[in-house]
């Protein structure tokens, strides 16, 4: 007689990252934050790890705080906190409207930005954001604490750069003054789906000339992507734009590297980057006369 | 593992693999009226509230639920009366197999959820099939003007 | 149009244990001691089975047995099960005919241990050449998914036959319809196609089965018809009728996949087999994948008029994908109502309908709302907005020239005495210019805003639906404890309010407060017969029965139980229609289609319950929403893609189109409380209305269900794909030369 496959695991409630670190170098062990993902894969038969590592009771996790120019927030903030919370909302509306678009209610009551990360499917809404963000992120390990941007965490399709025993601790999300940031979702069948495609767009205005213009798209290869041809917007005197973010757009576009699903064929998403883009750079510039 | 927790108020103990879900533990123990439907967290029949949010039990982890206060749909009528008596007026159910789900998601919205079209967002992820949802959103938007305390318009 | 008795509308006698979770539904009820069964399906769709090691799920522990065809055949025979064609066993012998089909059962202690166990079972198969595409296995060379399919119990077809004909279904005269379609003035020929779909109840099926002590079994669960169930099951396994008792419990929705004899007739007999009760739960994705999904279409319309758009005649010849197995069907010709009654809304010279349906080696296909009619309807009724455009009529004139009104007589021969297609037609027009009204909170107080820059878009479609006089049931009704009165149903509780029309019913024709009438749902070992919920059958046969119930309880003086069984009523069936205009948004860069809103008029006669009526209405144009813009099981290469409720999506509240309802009161129903079924109307036309709109949007048509955004934009945008060219801008009214065959064989759609 054998036990079955989906047998006993440990379930440990680490009160410190370092203990959580230690935790997590056992053989068979993962992180769990809200477990939006963990559970759906454990339950589908998907994985089967012998020991989970849950991080919602550790202190330092959770903080969400602001100083020396950059919004710090702790892995384990849940993406309802992120869309609800008024300074995110008005300094990097962005990543407010991502968090506010993930799933439905129950999934953002609970799921982390630590975990929306962590999970790395290439459709998800924050990645995009965070990249235009420019964000970087905080992560622990049995060798210490490193940094990462967003592209250098998330190497590929549902891929990080995490060693076994590191968790992100937390997102540090720079705060300039005048910067505005817009984040489109494109999901034409049903709003609770994953995006088609999605795109992420900051920039700062200041006269009605943008500089500092960043450009991540989602949904559209094994990993969201940045455009660095985003920067031939900048410089451009207001409402003289059109030209350039046509360009942009159309550099987004040949960028994507999008695979045929059931949200889209790759050649219909390729398009829609072009479109999505296009209206991303314009809202967050002001150009469609709608405040990002 | 050993579960500590409250459900509907009461200390709650249980033992159970750390991999099973919230909603085989509650159906387990016998509170049968969270449903399972997709077991994927899109459709809403097994919504409960965990510390006040509203989770997918189907696949919220056991062990996430350690020392935790839960309210499932056999908890709403002593949590949540004005929601459940709502739902009856309204007749917001037709065969009600979405509707534990759709009453636990609407005791937990906040009284920022005032307009229909926030209603609306709000229950996004609690599906249902039979209704076509106008009744479900007459509940909800009584519910929510009776714990505002106005009078229900009707 | 006053009510026959007075009646009082209280609250629903099933809400408030729905509200508190007291209601127990089939997965609710624990069985002591039950074993848990997980089915070992098929991964491929068509092939030899060689093999079944289970060895290694007997090693796990509270595995308590393997069991396959060959077990179950050794007990019970070779009968095969079907609720009409009997073609499908219970578990596949020797050969596989889907992806999703039974191979083998494993019984555990709990759930867990089978479905783990389940997954290590190894089957070892010869592939055979899979069947997938309905009209080439209609082909006379096509590889065959049965040999002998004639020879089946309840068949419908014959040697002659093309190899792979489920079923067959001929009206009207095909001499006659080319006849006055030759001298008609404007003829258009079109394709329509939909996919497949799946019912989207949120409860996925359950059964338990209890072996009883004195022989025979006892099955619980989620039974839309238990006492055909019970002559199904037990002419399977060789037991007699009363050696089985069927236990519905309250449905956590329907809309047609329930009724299926396969699976519990499985679980009965696995629960003999083992000597202990068995529990068959399906998980959400088996159900979707491997029960009765609806069937995908290609359906060919050739309509025509005279020169001052007046319609002729009307030829439709549909093909459908029939699935592995007919013996989900529940209807005696084993192919779908919807068409056969397809040309009934017009006056017509002429007309033909052909429908066939094919075996293929994928899912079985059954029922779902209105079988048939929602297929039919969006192709006809999007060829009438083609034929309106070849003629230089608006769609809504071509549709008053010639919809039935009073006294016509229909396509069919039958006179209606009532018929109110144009009023209900104008009513659902004049709904859709009047602002709404803010007091219609929950329902046209949400109003879609069109997004600047989209393409706006109105399109109208009418259905027209018989309601049949009363069908046969049975009802008692027996003193209770303090002066209750408490009557016994045979069927289950779907949400309709049906429990609480017959105690309201009750309560007025006796003349008694409904408080004091408890409405029970019994097993089929308690009353005589009932055909099962259905067919928007529920609250028409009831009425009928109640009435006669009360009769007989007061002349026997009202202190025993009586019991009754009502006869098929012989009046004249009355005509319902239902019109709906659909307003779209369409964004020329995306093609996204946003709906926002459906207009429905629904031609009504008394009303019983108005909120549960009127969320049958609500509910039924959201279903008909997902079906044109958003539902598809993704079926290809015989396996259905969309395996759960995230790729099959379903509309949410937020997803769905403002909706609003015009009642057209007045009307003559059936029964003795005068009512016209409601259930099977509007989700009915509403992909043609939509479709008609987005058509007039954009200048394109479509002519392939779901409607999605890629669809359009490819149209709207040109290049890539064969898409654009089909479905883009054709000349309408020219005479489309290729037979339906061919057109319908071509593959499209984005890989
Ligand atoms: C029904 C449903 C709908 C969804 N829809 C969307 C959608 O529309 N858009 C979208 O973007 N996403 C969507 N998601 C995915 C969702 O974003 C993720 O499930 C969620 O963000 C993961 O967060 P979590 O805290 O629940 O992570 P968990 O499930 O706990 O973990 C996810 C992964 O990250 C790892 N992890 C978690 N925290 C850390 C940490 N601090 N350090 C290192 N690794 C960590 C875990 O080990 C695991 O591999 C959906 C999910 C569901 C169930
Ligand atoms: S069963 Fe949990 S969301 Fe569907
Ligand atoms: S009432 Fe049936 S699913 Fe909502």
């Amino acid at each position: 007689m054998t036990d079955p496959p989906s047998g006993e695991a440990a379930f440990l409630v680490p009160g410190t990252v370092e203990a959580a670190v230690e935790a997590l170098g056992a053989a068979g062990a993962v992180a769990v934050a809200g477990g939006t993902s963990i559970g759906l894969l454990v339950g589908q038969g998907l994985l089967a790890p012998s020991v989970l590592v849950w991080l919602g009771r550790i202190p330092e996790l959770s903080v969400l705080e602001e100083g020396d120019g950059q919004m710090s927030i702790g892995a384990t903030t849940t993406l309802a906190t992120l869309a609800a919370h008024p300074r995110v909302r008005t300094a990097v509306p962005a990543l407010a409207d991502a968090a506010a678009s993930v799933g439905n209610t129950r999934v953002r009551a609970v799921a982390t930005i630590g975990g929306a990360l962590g999970h790395a499917d290439p459709r998800q809404d924050l990645p995009p954001a965070l990249l235009a963000l420019d964000a970087r992120v905080e992560v622990a390990g049995g060798r210490g604490r490193r940094h990462l941007a967003i592209d250098e965490l998330i190497d590929g399709f549902m891929s990080t750069d995490l060693g076994p025993d590191e968790v992100i601790t937390a997102v540090r999300v720079p705060l300039v003054d005048g910067r505005r940031s817009c984040y489109l979702r494109f999901t034409p069948g049903s709003a609770d789906d994953y995006p088609t495609v999605a795109v992420a767009a900051t920039a700062e205005v200041a006269d009605g000339v943008p500089t500092a213009v960043r450009l991540a798209i989602g949904g559209a290869g094994p990993a969201a992507y940045l455009v660095p041809e985003a920067e031939q917007v900048e410089g451009a005197p207001e409402g003289r734009w059109a030209a350039e973010v046509a360009e942009v757009a159309e550099a987004a576009a040949r960028r994507a590297d999008p695979v045929d699903d059931r949200l889209g064929s790759a050649a219909y998403k390729r398009r829609m980057v072009a479109v999505w883009a296009r209206r991303a750079l314009e809202r967050c510039l002001g150009a469609d006369g709608v405040q990002p | 593992m050993k579960l500590h927790a409250r459900v509907n108020g009461s200390p709650f103990v249980a033992e159970v693999p750390a991999t099973s879900s919230l909603l085989e533990v509650l159906r387990g123990a016998g509170l049968t009226g969270t449903k399972e439907g997709c077991r994927i967290g899109v459709c809403g029949v097994c919504t409960v509230l965990v510390d006040d949010r509203p989770v997918s039990s189907c696949l919220y982890l056991a062990g996430c639920a350690s020392e935790a206060d839960i309210w499932t749909v056999e908890g709403m009528a002593e949590r949540a009366p004005s929601v459940v008596d709502a739902f009856v007026e309204c007749e917001g159910m037709q065969c009600g197999i979405c509707t534990p789900g759709q009453i636990v998601a609407v005791a937990s919205m906040g009284p920022d959820v005032r307009d229909e079209n926030g209603v609306r967002r709000y229950l996004s992820g609690n599906l249902c099939r039979c209704t076509g949802y106008g009744t479900i959103v007459d509940a909800a938007l009584d519910a929510q003007a009776r714990r505002r305390g106005e009078v229900a318009p009707t | 149009m006053t009510l026959a008795w007075p009646r009082v509308v209280g609250p629903r006698v099933d809400a408030r244990d729905k509200a508190t979770g007291a209601t127990r539904y089939s997965a609710d009820v624990e069985s002591e001691g039950a074993l848990h069964a997980a089915v070992v399906r098929s991964t491929v769709p068509h092939a030899e089975v060689l093999a079944v090691d289970a060895s290694a799920a007997l090693a796990i522990r509270g595995v308590t047995a393997v069991v396959t065809a060959r077990d179950l055949e050794r007990r019970f025979g070779d009968e095969l099960c079907g609720r009409r064609v009997r073609d499908m066993p219970l578990l596949a012998r020797d050969k596989v005919r889907f992806p999703g089909e039974g191979i083998a059962v494993v019984l555990a202690t709990t759930r867990r241990v089978a479905e783990d166990a389940a997954a290590l079972v190894v089957v070892e198969y010869r592939e055979l050449p899979p069947v997938l595409d309905a009209l080439g296995a209609l082909e006379p060379d096509a590889p065959r998914v049965h040999e002998s399919p004639w020879r089946y119990d309840g068949a419908v077809v014959d040697p002659s036959d093309p190899p792979n004909l489920q079923s067959g279904l001929v009206e009207g005269d095909l001499v006659a319809v080319d006849e006055v379609l030759g001298r008609a003035a404007h003829v258009v020929t079109r394709t329509y196609r939909t996919p497949s779909g799946y019912q989207g109840y949120l409860e996925p099926q359950c059964w338990t089965a209890s072996p009883r002590p004195g022989g025979g079994v006892a099955l619980l669960g989620t039974a839309k018809a238990p006492y055909r169930l019970r002559e199904q099951t037990a002419k399977t396994l060789g037991l007699a009728l009363d050696a089985v008792e069927v236990e519905p419990a309250p449905l956590g929705g329907d809309f047609g996949g329930k009724g299926g004899v396969v699976d519990p007739t499985l679980c009965a007999a696995l629960a003999l087999w083992a000597n202990r009760p068995v529990r068959l739960a399906l998980r959400a994705g088996e159900d979707m994948t491997a029960t009765d999904a609806r069937h995908p279409s290609v359906v060919e319309v050739r309509v025509g008029c005279d020169a001052d758009g007046t319609l002729l005649a009307l030829r439709v010849d549909a093909v459908f994908d029939g699935g592995a197995y007919a013996a989900v069907k529940p209807i005696p010709s084993a192919n779908l109502h919807g068409m056969a009654e397809c040309a009934l809304g017009y006056r017509l010279e002429a007309f033909f309908v052909r429908s066939r349906i094919a075996y293929t080696t994928t899912v079985p296909k059954g029922h779902m709302r209105a079988p048939g009619a929602p297929q039919a309807v969006f192709a006809i009724e999007s060829a009438l907005d083609e034929l309106a455009s070849a003629a230089g009529v608006s769609p809504v004139v071509l549709r008053r020239r010639s919809v039935l009104a009073g006294g016509d007589r229909d396509a069919y021969g039958h006179v209606w005495d009532e018929a109110r297609g144009t009023e209900t037609l104008d009513a659902a027009l004049a709904a859709g210019d009047a602002a709404p009204r803010p007091k219609d909170r929950g329902r046209s107080g949400w109003r879609r805003p069109a997004p600047s820059g989209w393409r706006r878009g109105r399109g109208v479609a009418l259905y027209a639906r018989p309601t049949a006089p009363p069908a046969t049931t049975s009802l008692r009704l027996a003193p209770g404890d303090d002066g209750r009165l408490v009557v016994e149903l045979p069927f289950p509780e779907t949400g309709t309010g049906s429990h609480s029309v017959v105690r309201e019913e009750l309560a007025a024709s006796l003349g008694v407060d409904p408080e004091r009438v408890e409405v029970r749902q019994v097993s089929t070992a308690s009353l005589p017969y009932d055909p099962g919920v259905g067919a928007s059958r529920v609250t028409v046969g009831l009425t009928a029965a109640v009435r006669q119930l009360a009769g007989r309880w007061s002349e026997s003086g009202g202190t025993e139980a009586v019991t009754i069984e009502t006869g098929s009523g012989t009046e004249p069936p009355a005509l319902s229609f239902c019109a709906q205009v659909a307003d779209v948004a369409v964004d020329p860069e995306t093609g996204q289609v946003l709906v926002l809103g459906v207009v429905t008029a629904a031609d009504v006669a008394s009303v019983l319950r108005p909120r549960s009526h009127r969320m049958q209405i609500d509910g039924g144009a959201v279903m008909g929403y997902g079906f044109a813009c958003l539902e598809d099981l993704l079926e290809g290469d015989g396996q259905v893609w969309a395996t759960n409720l995230a790729e099959f999506r379903l509309p949410t509240a937020q997803d769905v189109p403002s909706l609003r309802t015009v009642l057209v009161e007045g009307g003559r129903g059936v029964g003795p409380a005068n009512v016209k079924a409601v259930g099977e109307l509007s989700n009915v036309p509403t992909a043609a209305a939509i479709a008609n709109a987005v058509a007039e949007a954009t200048g394109r048509r479509f002519r392939q269900l779901p409607l999605t955004a890629e669809r359009v934009f490819w149209a709207l945008h040109g290049e890539a794909g064969e898409e654009a060219g089909e479905e883009a801008g054709e000349e309408a009214g020219e005479e489309a030369g290729e037979e339906a065959g061919e057109e319908a064989g071509e593959e499209e759609g984005p890989a």
